[in-house]
């Protein structure tokens, strides 16, 4: 089961509402993509959609929540803390396990990061940083998938190459764009966000990027 | 990897600890710090030896910083013997039933405190304090340690029975100096007026030239009073074995060598009691020092 | 005029201050102070390294007490910081750290007499409630979103270790060895109380006019603090920690008795002790509130606030003193030196040394609080001025530092002035000890008569009143919305 009902979604920020009520059915296999200019609620929303669901998803939120000081592995193997007992955890933190070092490795390779493994996040760069979070995603391996701009700092080919990696591996995801060809290309249908209310949702064959502009 | 740390190091001070404690059957002794610690140092580690040789066991002398912390330690059991002042003799052997003064200077039978004061004020010296009662108003004034019998106690007691007034009150300005050659130094030097002292500390510093009696001289002299004496725990024949207490008294009344005699200044130790005290304990009580 | 709410408050402290000068005693009371000075300053331009056999053993010991007690206030306060939300956590908290470690020393030679627990907890304890304050706000403070991003149903202690520690540790690791230097400081002056530390021998040395041994210890003192980057490595670490408690010295057995009779009786109000009930202990304690406490209450607050504005006033001159924009690389050098030697020296001994030389009054404790106080903010001020870049056109001189240094750093120096304002209470009620009249001075003179029920009373007003400061400088640093990073 990875659908879910998202009914009477609202926000509000220093008493006003941002967004909804807004209801949006999530079916098995979807993959959403959130459109809308800055400012129309994306980042709330998909933070109030993350709260509904929680249980069995992978996140990315836009600041990408890295542990500065950790490195590039343990901060992709955060994403399996709830798999392992305690005192695997930290002996990890220590020590990482062989199996657990060839897993992140080949996860990294996808991105084309490996040499960064023992780096902490601190020292990279704004791509490195998104894909360390994209990883982590990967690495926790749920079967939906919640990102905020997820390839917003990657060029072209790593942008497509990323995206192409998120379609395969998620069953369902819903992912915060504002790149329109991106989400025409890599998700099966769109929703547009207006002033916190639903503007748009359509699957994304019936779709082309001028219908989209509009909402912008 | 926090945890292994705190363990090893609980461990650590574990050890540290019953190794200190192994080391208990040794007799430890202090005296109140009334002079220069270099003076105390050198005096009491002659004591302590020969102590040592006449006893056979091991003795050791702890320097401390204060009266009270010399009080405290033998009250603890951590000191068994200590050369005390008249009141914080009084005071330690309230405090530890049983323990008795066994052994006091010749001159400590008849002490007295000098007043003394910076020969700028123009203070002439006076048979009797109530005659230098104006000289002495609105002066700045230096006791020396608060715990001391001869430094605090019976100087207080003099101004508040004469004066009919508090310290506090009578003078301009109240200091602890701390010790006795301090008071001195201090008068001396005229940062106070006038100051109160262990007589025998102004004897041999002046005997052995350490004093400018240009910039200070005696002013007054208080009569006799008990002072100083060595007290000992009651229970140090149950840890040293019967009759230790009866060998310390003999050892310090046989105490003879010229050279540590003199260095405190006595001329020789005579025996004492408990009872001989109770003039400075009536004191104490008289003006709040002691419940 | 305008006004603006820090100026208005920096008048107010400024107007009490100056009305407590109307009632405090300021007096240089030695009939030759600049000889006495002189000869202080020689004794350390010609110091004596042999003077004391002890000198090393002593030197050992302040750096072992330092690291038993620091590492043990640590995890003590680490823990503690964990259950920080909780009144009552936060509350045993701030009362430990009200003490002052020298009466937390005076309280454990009671019972614990010359053992190395008496000093190690001296240090341990106050620091320990210091630690968990701080900590707790290191916790805080760190960024939620890496805990919020872990997968439902990690554990509790993973998601500690992973999401919060790591971010958390370079500042916990900086602060815990910036405490490290305190504990220094702090180990140094036990042996103002007998502990087998540097202060032993410092005061037996200055009580004597042997300037040239105190010179000594002093200077070693400060290469001791200076080279710690050299010494103190992350990799040594352990072994200075495993290593310290056999360094402690042996002290005098603990006779347990002891602890249970301090408990039990000593610290009972005479009245109660005695059997007289309630009835005996109103007069007992309008007796000490008259006679000793008000007076020392109102000592410490009148020293306190004069101090307060001397440090600030202090602070804001000290300042230019390194920072980068007045004068060159020689006179900024030397600018270190004095901050760092200002605020390397304890208020304690540096007051100490004041009123050998001056005499006793406020004017020593004063000056030492200033010195010290205004030398670490000078210190802070200063490499914050190192941040800020003028345009190349800014002014020069006296016009650079009050119309583009001085209002630029006003705020935060504010800040860290009002943070330290409990500490110089804290440091102003134990100068007591060495008879200025402030409440340290009646603590002192209970413990010498041996009333340490007396003693106890007043410790705890001792640590109310600070509790009471502490709380007030939040407030008004909240108010004025300054925010700094804990000094010590």
């Amino acid at each position: 089961m990875t659908g879910f009902d998202l009914t009477n979604l609202t926000a509000s920020f220093s008493g006003k509402r941002v967004i909804g009520p807004l209801s949006l059915t999530v079916n098995p296999g979807d993959k959403i993509a959130l459109v809308g200019k800055s400012g129309a609620g994306k980042s709330t929303l998909m933070r109030l959609i993350y709260e509904r669901v929680n249980r069995d998803s992978s996140l990315i939120p836009q600041d990408l929540g890295l542990v500065n000081a950790l490195s590039v592995f343990h901060n992709v193997f955060m994403g399996q803390l709830d798999k392992h007992a305690t005192w695997y955890n930290t002996l990890t933190l220590a020590r990482p396990f062989a199996k657990d070092k060839a897993e992140v490795l080949t996860l990294l390779q996808s991105l084309g990061i490996t040499e960064k493994l023992w780096t902490p996040a601190a020292s990279l760069s704004g791509g490195q940083r998104q894909r360390v979070a994209i990883a982590r995603a990967l690495y926790r391996n749920a079967a939906v998938l919640l990102a905020d701009e997820p390839v917003s700092a990657l060029d072209g080919p790593m942008a497509n190459s990323v995206m192409m990696q998120l379609r395969d591996r998620f069953t369902t995801s819903i992912i915060a764009l504002h790149d329109v060809d991106l989400a025409l290309n890599y998700c099966t249908r769109i929703v547009g966000i207006q002033d916190g209310q639903v503007a748009l949702d359509q699957p994304s064959e019936h779709l082309a990027a001028a219908d989209i502009v509009s909402l912008y | 990897m926090a945890t292994p740390v705190i363990w090893k190091l609980m461990l650590s001070c574990f050890f540290c600890f019953t190794a200190a404690a192994a080391s208990a059957e040794t007799l430890v002794f202090t005296a109140i710090p009334d002079e220069d610690e270099t003076k105390l140092v050198e005096r009491f580690r002659g004591v302590a030896d020969y102590l040592s040789e006449q006893l056979n066991v091991d003795v050791r002398y702890i320097p401390v910083k204060s009266y009270a912390a010399a009080v405290s330690a033998f009250r603890n059991n951590q000191v068994q013997l200590a050369w005390f002042g008249g009141l914080s003799g009084v005071q330690a052997r309230r405090l530890v039933p049983g323990s008795e003064a066994i052994a006091q200077g010749v001159e400590d039978e008849a002490f007295e405190t000098y007043f003394i004061a910076n020969t700028n004020t123009g203070i002439e010296p006076a048979a009797e304090l109530s005659a230098l009662k104006d000289q002495l108003q609105g002066k700045t004034f230096t006791f020396g340690s608060k715990g001391s019998t001869s430094g605090r106690l019976m100087p207080e007691f003099y101004v508040r029975d004469t004066f009919n007034a508090k310290p506090d009150d009578f003078f301009s300005r109240v200091g602890f100096s701390g010790n006795h050659t301090r008071t001195l130094r201090l008068v001396e030097a005229g940062t106070y007026d006038v100051g109160a002292l262990n007589f025998q500390v102004w004897e041999k510093e002046l005997a052995d030239g350490n004093i400018n009696t240009d910039a200070v001289q005696v002013i007054w002299k208080t009569p006799h009073y008990p002072d100083y004496q060595w007290t000992i725990r009651g229970d140090v024949d149950e840890r040293f074995g019967d009759g230790f207490k009866q060998r310390v008294t003999e050892a310090l009344l046989n105490l003879d060598n010229p050279e540590l005699l003199e260095s405190f200044p006595r001329s020789g130790f005579i025996p004492a009691a408990n009872a001989d005290y109770e003039p400075i304990r009536k004191t104490a009580q008289e003006i709040g020092i002691l419940d | 005029m305008p006004s603006s709410p820090t100026v208005r408050v920096s008048l107010i402290f400024l107007a009490i201050a100056l009305v407590g000068l109307l009632f405090a005693d300021i007096a240089v009371t030695t009939s030759n102070p600049w000889r006495d000075l002189g000869n202080f300053l020689f004794g350390i331009a010609t110091p004596n390294f042999f003077s004391t056999e002890g000198l090393m053993t002593a030197l050992l010991r302040t750096v072992a007490f330092a690291f038993v007690g620091v590492a043990l206030g640590s995890v003590a306060g680490f823990l503690m910081a964990l259950a920080y939300r909780s009144l009552p956590v936060r509350i045993f908290c701030a009362f430990i750290r009200a003490i002052h470690e020298l009466f937390w020393a005076l309280i454990f030679l009671q019972f614990f007499g010359f053992h190395p627990l008496t000093g190690v907890l001296a240090i341990a304890i106050p620091y320990a409630g210091i630690f968990a304050k701080v900590y707790s706000e290191i916790l805080e403070e760190a960024d939620p979103e890496s805990g919020r991003v872990l997968p439902p149903g990690t554990g509790n202690i993973s998601a500690f270790l992973y999401a919060r520690i790591p971010d958390c540790w370079a500042k916990m690791r900086t602060y815990t060895a910036y405490r490290l230097e305190c504990g220094l400081r702090s180990s140094a002056i036990l042996g103002f109380v007998g502990l087998p530390t540097l202060g032993f021998y410092l005061e037996a040395s200055f009580s004597q006019g042997l300037y040239s041994d105190a010179g000594a210890m002093l200077i070693l003192f400060y290469v001791l603090i200076a080279t710690m980057p050299l010494w103190v490595r992350p990799k040594l670490l352990p072994v200075y920690v495993l290593g310290a408690p056999f360094f402690l010295g042996e002290g005098l057995p603990i006779v347990w008795g002891n602890v249970q009779r301090f408990f039990t009786e000593d610290i009972v109000p005479a009245p109660l002790r005695n059997g007289e009930g309630l009835t005996g202990l109103t007069p007992w304690l309008s007796d000490l509130m008259i006679n000793e406490a008000m007076p020392g209450i109102w000592n410490t607050l009148v020293l306190t606030q004069i101090a307060l504005v001397a440090t600030g006033i202090l602070s804001l001159l000290a300042f230019p003193l390194i920072s980068n924009h007045f004068g060159g690389p020689i006179r900024r050098n030397a600018g270190h030196v004095v901050l760092v030697i200002a605020r390397s020296t304890p208020e304690y001994i540096l007051a100490y040394i004041l009123l050998q030389l001056w005499g006793p009054s406020m004017l020593p404790a004063v000056v030492a609080l200033a010195l010290h106080n205004g030398g670490i903010i000078g210190h802070l001020i200063g490499r914050q001025t190192n941040a800020i870049k003028l345009r190349a056109d800014a002014a020069e001189g006296f016009n650079r530092y009050s119309w583009e240094l001085v209002p630029r750093v006003y705020r935060s120096f504010l800040a860290f002035l009002f943070y330290r304002w409990e500490i110089i209470m804290r440091e102003t009620a134990i100068l007591g000890i060495l008879g200025i009249y402030t409440l340290g001075f009646y603590v002192d003179s209970a413990i010498q008569n041996i009333r340490f029920d007396r003693a106890m009373v007043l410790i705890l007003i001792t640590a109310l009143l600070n509790i009471g400061i502490d709380t007030l400088g939040r407030y008004i640093r909240r108010k004025l919305a300054l925010q700094t990073m804990p000094t010590c």
